[in-house]
């Protein structure tokens, strides 16, 4: 059968000299020449040649960290378009919002694809942490992964954050002013802290400069190189986690019993948990078409949907920034509600003991789990307990958030979101 | 030169420890400089920030019996029959702005609820709102200063003519 006119242009160019010299290897025709196209491509060289097909079915991971990875993509792309007429001034930023929103050619949309995919991000990333968690995945060899996942967690409600403060709106404004203080509250160095974050004692144009480099740069950048990180971890720890097979492990001499006067190939010095030892080549399957054809439809996907969002729900922008009078309720974001229910009990307990030992207990889990049982399964029945503590934890996060959200109105009182709101006569 | 076979006792030299010693050193304190230094670096020197004492005006502009909001410096002016005091309005909880109520103050923020005197009677904030420094000016203007706290007690009366 005659192939497409494109694949027949694309196969004719990829050999010719200048083709060549790009991408080594053409379209991929044999097997050798599809583990080629993975090792000899940079963007593709992150992913092994092969992976274990356990790794490809979608009901063990539900994609949750590729689909996490595509939105940071997203976000990228369109904060950088984004930064092109943004200006992070206080006299400004609103304006150039407003800007965005009617006189820039799909200012709007872009700007609604960010804040979507922004909150996407966020839960997707709690999503991953929470399939890795049940399937028992964070465990050796992968606790120090799992910590820097903790970490881009973090990242990630910290990029969350900062953008908050940039389109310098009534939520922008309030929003940042009780997280900073809330940062006050932290120990010995709460004050200077907040000082440091703000550049000032209010949240003005310095704090406003300041938020603006973390937010397109300093976060965004140390965030890319965790990923980094985190991905070419899950090679070096064995490729993602899967239920123990027999033949998985096999015997290997100890580095430190090999003769030291020799030359080694880089394979004879792969160790324990390295992609190459213990599997059997049954059970590989060719990154070149299968892994990375179904990353591509994945971003698709992703992308289909951010567009479908965006097309059809705007951004909210509130007022300008008025820094005498708060909005009745002043609410965060929705991944903060649960906090704030907790801070409006108390803000030291909410905002900083509660979130420092979940983050501490979640850092230290891996080291703290002793059960080396039940990895690679959802729900394993030897984690019972762990899962159990977990889905408590969780449980509460999500019924605060759910208070939060709904059973919130005026001056933070109890309102039931089945009535109709009553008419605020408490105000300036 | 043949390389050392496998781990052998190998005492450090006096050149060895130096190196050792004052390269770790120079190369700690380096990278501890550095932060600092970086630290240091983003702690502004001067502040673009107003004024914490203003004149809020003559004793004239304000009722007697009243709480009057001035936007501009967040703070509620209270008078009663002859005595001047000013009321922070920044809620002590995490910094929203409180509203008057028909007794005392409100937070829209996290729900916290102040007496007339500033004093917590329910919700999270943990102390009660500060209350300023209220003096007069030589151009019989009342004068706060946001730097000097002082007692709900302690406030400004004036003399019986103006």
């Amino acid at each position: 059968m005659n192939p497409p006119a494109p694949k027949r242009l694309w196969q004719w160019f990829a050999h010719t000299r200048v083709g060549r010299s790009i991408f080594r290897v053409g379209l991929p025709q044999s097997n050798l020449e599809r583990a080629q196209a993975m090792v000899s491509s940079i963007l593709l060289h992150i992913q092994p040649a092969k992976v274990h097909r356990h790794s490809l079915k979608p009901g063990y991971t539900l994609g949750l960290g590729l689909v996490s990875l595509d939105l940071f993509f997203i976000l990228t792309a369109t904060g950088v378009l984004l930064m092109f007429y943004y200006v992070p001034s206080t006299d400004r930023a609103y304006q150039t919002m407003k800007d965005l929103q009617f006189v820039v050619s799909a200012g709007l949309l872009l700007r609604n694809m960010h804040r979507w995919a922004a909150h996407l991000m966020v839960l997707f990333v709690m999503l991953h942490l929470c399939r890795v968690f049940y399937t028992g995945a964070y465990k050796r060899p992968r606790e120090f992964n799992w910590t820097i996942g903790v970490g881009l967690f973090l990242m990630t409600l910290g990029l969350s954050f900062t953008g908050y403060l940039l389109p310098w709106d009534q939520l922008a404004f309030w929003a940042i002013t009780v997280g900073t203080n809330i940062a006050g509250y932290a120990p010995v160095i709460g004050p200077k802290l907040q000082f440091l974050l703000l550049g000032g004692h209010t949240v003005g144009q310095e704090a406003l400069t300041r938020f603006y480099a973390l937010h397109v740069i300093v976060l965004p950048g140390v965030a890319a190189l965790m990923i980094s990180v985190h991905l070419w971890r899950v090679r070096k720890d064995g490729g993602l986690s899967r239920p123990e097979e027999p033949g998985d492990v096999v015997e290997q001499r100890p580095l430190e019993q090999l003769p030291v006067n020799k030359s080694y190939g880089l394979m004879e010095l792969a160790r324990g948990t390295t992609p190459q030892v213990g599997i059997d080549p049954q059970d590989e399957i060719f990154s070149w078409p299968h892994l990375v054809f179904r990353e591509l439809l994945l971003f698709l996907l992703v992308s289909a949907v951010v567009l479908f969002l965006a097309i059809f729900w705007n951004a909210p922008l509130e007022e300008f920034a008025n820094p005498i009078h708060p909005p009745n309720p002043a609410k965060a974001p929705w991944y903060f509600l649960g906090l704030q229910e907790l801070v409006s009990y108390s803000a030291f307990w909410g905002g900083v003991l509660v979130p420092g030992l979940l983050v501490t207990a979640l850092v230290l889990l891996p080291y703290l789990d002793r059960n080396r049982g039940g990895v690679g399964r959802w729900f394993a029945r030897e984690r019972v307990v762990a899962n159990t503590i977990f889905t408590i934890c969780l449980l509460t996060a999500i019924v605060l958030t759910i208070i939060g959200t709904f059973f919130r109105g005026p001056n933070w009182g109890w309102v039931d979101p089945w009535k109709p709101t009553p008419v605020q006569t408490e105000g300036h | 030169m043949n390389p050392p076979t496998g781990p052998a006792p190998n005492p450090v030299s006096r050149r060895g420890f130096f190196q050792l010693t004052f390269g770790w050193l120079a190369a700690a304190f380096a990278v501890a400089a550095s932060a600092a230094g970086a630290v240091r670096f983003l702690v502004p020197n001067v502040l673009f920030e107003p004024s914490q004492v203003f004149k809020a005006g003559k004793p004239d502009d304000f009722l007697d019996g009243s709480a009057t909001f001035l936007e501009d410096e967040r703070v509620f002016l209270v008078r009663q029959g002859n005595t001047f005091r000013c009321l922070s309005a920044i809620c002590t909880h995490l910094g929203c702005t409180v509203n008057r109520a028909d007794h005392g103050y409100h937070c829209p923020c996290h729900g916290s609820v102040f007496d007339d005197q500033g004093n917590v009677k329910s919700g999270p904030a943990p102390r009660a709102l500060e209350w300023f420094q209220v003096t007069f000016s030589k151009d019989n203007r009342i004068l706060v200063d946001k730097n000097r706290r002082v007692t709900a007690e302690n406030a400004l009366v004036l003399p019986a003519k103006v």
